[in-house]
């Protein structure tokens, strides 16, 4: 096509090509790990409330040890705040909604534009305050890589071009638009190969770990 | 309206007064989208202005354009506009025919070099010059040779200022926009399917009043009418913005007048001076009437996704597609993890040995 | 009764322009009493809701002055309730509303007689007197 601007390659080949790579990535990481459960534990055999301990530390793991409570207690709860904000603005406006139902078939009810602004001002503050801290903490420094800093560029950037195009900033809404649509891409293709397979991999692991302890008797 | 008669006093001849000359400059102002306190700077230029030449020339088009021209909302004024103007060639609205009406064209062209205004409606043919042809002349060289000696060009529509609906996929007549031959002559977009009426003649008063090139967006059209999108000027955006949406063309929310959006509308990617110039004697515009905005003045329109497609909704492919890629991850995933045991077991194997 | 007053349709949205107008007018007032120039607001650079326009016009009211231009077509002058805030609604000679304003001011410059036409007033009636 002639004369392609650039929304139309945003909505048209860039976002197929930034689909198929996620699918395909997503796919090949979670089939690749699935293997690993196959290797056989050796140790010998303790316990058997697979299920029970798998499920207990799916939860035990999702609040911070009691020991370490005061000193992370920021990180914890604007953790779970930056989450839930996340997650209010992508899946509760209207028109990503319509984006989501023209994939899967079928939608659900959206909030009004002030939630979702709201929202999702409260997401990119958080996630620039968390960039910030790890930058300046000794000890997340240390422990921080590149995947982690280049993980969330790729997801603030959807959220500042979203918000500068629902807000018209920085450009005609058209530019924004494709903008946030080739952010989005970018974090798509991003995705499967990097830490924010978190997403996918958090529980499932957090259930295996569990299982594993309770094979070998650990009480964690 | 003879040669070497200035616009005021023309009309000073046909007995209008200072009154209705004041009031044909607030109406013109107001039809050029100026701010009420340029109607003195406007009676100031309207009165020493001289009358321009225009030859309007029609390609690939369906006449709409010129159908939406002479609906104008406003007789009087739109009548004055053109008494004022001297259209010597228009090959739909003129009596004569055939080789005198050329003939007009060729001598209009010549008697005023570099003043005249070339206005074109239709897009133009290259695949096959023969695909268009008046009096045996291809629209091509038609327009090479009319654009040659005049001062600026007016395109109107959207066939003429961007291939248009001629130009869409999968282009049978390699159509063209005027922008795409004429490269070396300012030129004007009024682009619309068609355009609103007064857009276009509000173009022409703008030549008659100041005889200069409006301020143009980066898409060549006057930022005066195309200057804000349809979304931003709505007065269905506050439901927009509570999340009101008609889910079908006729719910309950449908007839409450929410917004549009689900069911295709385009106006946030839209720019033209509908929402507030309206249609029809300014009695509304689609939106106001139902329906979504398809984004008429844009190029491409008709290539950009289904009309009641939503804006967010991309081309995103097909499932099938999306399940392949998937099957070929999990393949991949497959085949890394049994290389990855294959290699585990041989190392065991190497380090019972 | 056409069929299609039958159809339930609701007009009656807001777009919330009204009162920011009301308030434009108001500042315009006090610029005018504190001497400077008046002020002209084009009623159709607004986007309105059908039947806002209607609104402002009710919430403006009717005041003392109503007068009628005939030139290129009828051209309504109304003072609204509030002095100093003027209607004016050009027509052209079908009487289809060409362009509607709203001036603040003393007096509309429509309603002056012009320089220009009282030149020509002037050489009619010396041709009368002439003659």
């Amino acid at each position: 096509m002639e004369n392609m601007t650039l929304l139309d390659f945003a909505r048209g080949p860039g976002l197929q090509w930034a689909l198929w790579i996620f699918c395909l990535g997503v796919l090949w990481r979670i089939v690749g790990a699935m293997y690993l459960l196959g290797t056989k534990d050796l140790s010998k055999f303790r316990r058997n409330h697979y299920i029970r301990d798998g499920l207990r530390a799916c939860l035990t793991r999702s609040t911070p040890a009691e020991a370490f409570e005061d000193k992370i207690r920021f990180q914890h709860i604007s953790g779970y705040a930056w989450h839930i904000a996340l997650f209010v603005s992508v899946l509760f406006f209207a028109p990503h909604i319509l984006f989501f139902e023209s994939i899967f078939g079928f939608s659900w009810p959206h909030l009004p534009n002030t939630i979702i602004l709201f929202s999702g001002a409260v997401a990119t503050a958080l996630l620039i305050a968390l960039l910030i801290r790890r930058v300046v903490h000794p000890v997340q420094r240390l422990i921080s890589t590149i995947d982690d800093y280049i993980s969330i560029v790729v997801v603030l950037l959807p959220l500042i071009t979203g918000l500068a195009a629902f807000a018209h900033i920085g450009g005609r809404y058209e530019t924004m638009l494709a903008l946030h649509l080739l952010a989005v891409e970018l974090m798509l293709i991003w995705y499967p190969f990097s830490k924010l397979m978190h997403a996918f991999m958090t529980f499932p692991s957090r259930y295996q770990s569990g299982t594993f302890f309770g094979h070998r008797g650990v009480k964690a | 309206m003879r040669k070497d008669q200035n616009l005021g006093e023309y009309l000073r001849s046909q007995g209008v007064s200072r009154r209705g000359f004041l009031k044909f400059c607030s109406a013109t102002a107001s039809l050029m989208a100026l701010p009420p306190s340029a109607v003195a700077q406007v009676a100031e230029a309207l009165a020493a202005a001289r009358r321009p030449s225009v030859i309007w020339l029609s390609f690939q088009e369906c006449t709409g354009c010129t159908e939406s021209l002479t609906r104008s909302h406003s007789p009087t004024v739109e009548s004055l506009i053109f008494d004022a103007i001297s259209l010597d060639y228009h090959h739909t609205l003129q009596a004569a025919a055939g080789h005198g009406a050329e003939a007009a064209r060729e001598a209009a062209q010549e008697e005023n070099k570099g003043e005249y205004i070339l206005v074109v409606d239709g897009s133009i043919p290259v695949d096959n010059p023969a695909y268009s042809t008046i009096a045996g002349i291809s629209n091509l060289d038609m327009l090479k040779h009319s654009a040659k000696d005049c001062f600026a060009i007016v395109a109107v529509g959207t066939c003429a200022a961007y291939g248009g609906l001629p130009g869409a996929e999968p282009n049978p007549t390699g159509a063209v926009a005027v922008s795409d031959i004429i490269t070396d002559k300012p030129i004007i977009n009024v682009s619309g399917c068609p355009p609103i009426p007064v857009v276009i003649t509000g173009v022409l008063a703008h030549f008659l009043t100041f005889g200069t090139i409006p301020e143009l967006d980066a898409l060549g059209r006057p930022t005066a009418f195309f200057g804000q999108n349809i979304h931003d000027r709505c007065y269905r955006r506050p439901f927009y913005e509570r999340g009101e949406f008609a889910e079908t063309f006729d719910d309950e929310g449908a007839r409450k007048g929410w917004c549009l959006y689900k069911l295709g509308c385009k106006g946030p990617i839209t720019y033209n001076a509908c929402a507030t110039v309206k249609w029809n004697q300014g009695m509304g515009f689609p939106i106001q009437a139902g329906h979504g905005c398809i984004a008429c003045s844009e190029p491409r329109f008709w290539d950009k996704g289904g009309f009641y497609d939503a804006l967010s909704t991309g081309d995103w492919g097909s499932r099938e597609a999306l399940l392949g890629a998937a099957a070929v991850g999990a393949a991949l995933g497959a085949g890394s993890a049994i290389r990855a045991r294959a290699r585990k077991r041989k190392a065991m194997a190497e380090e019972e040995a | 009764m056409s069929s299609l007053d039958t159809i339930p349709v609701t007009t009656e949205v807001a777009t919330g322009n009204v009162a920011p107008l009301l308030h434009e007018i108001r500042h315009a007032l006090k610029r005018l009493t504190g001497g400077e120039e008046g002020t002209s607001i084009d009623l159709k650079s607004l986007p309105l809701a059908p039947g806002e326009e209607e609104r402002i016009e009710a919430t403006l009211g009717t005041g003392e002055v109503r007068a009628e231009v005939d030139a290129l077509g009828p051209t309504l002058i109304q003072e609204t309730s509030y002095p100093g805030v003027w209607l004016i609604t050009h027509k052209n000679v079908d009487d289809a509303v060409v362009a509607r304003f709203i001036e603040v001011t003393f007096i509309p410059e429509l309603l002056r007689s012009q320089p220009e036409d009282i030149d020509a007033g002037i050489d009619r009636l010396e041709n009368e007197l002439g003659s």
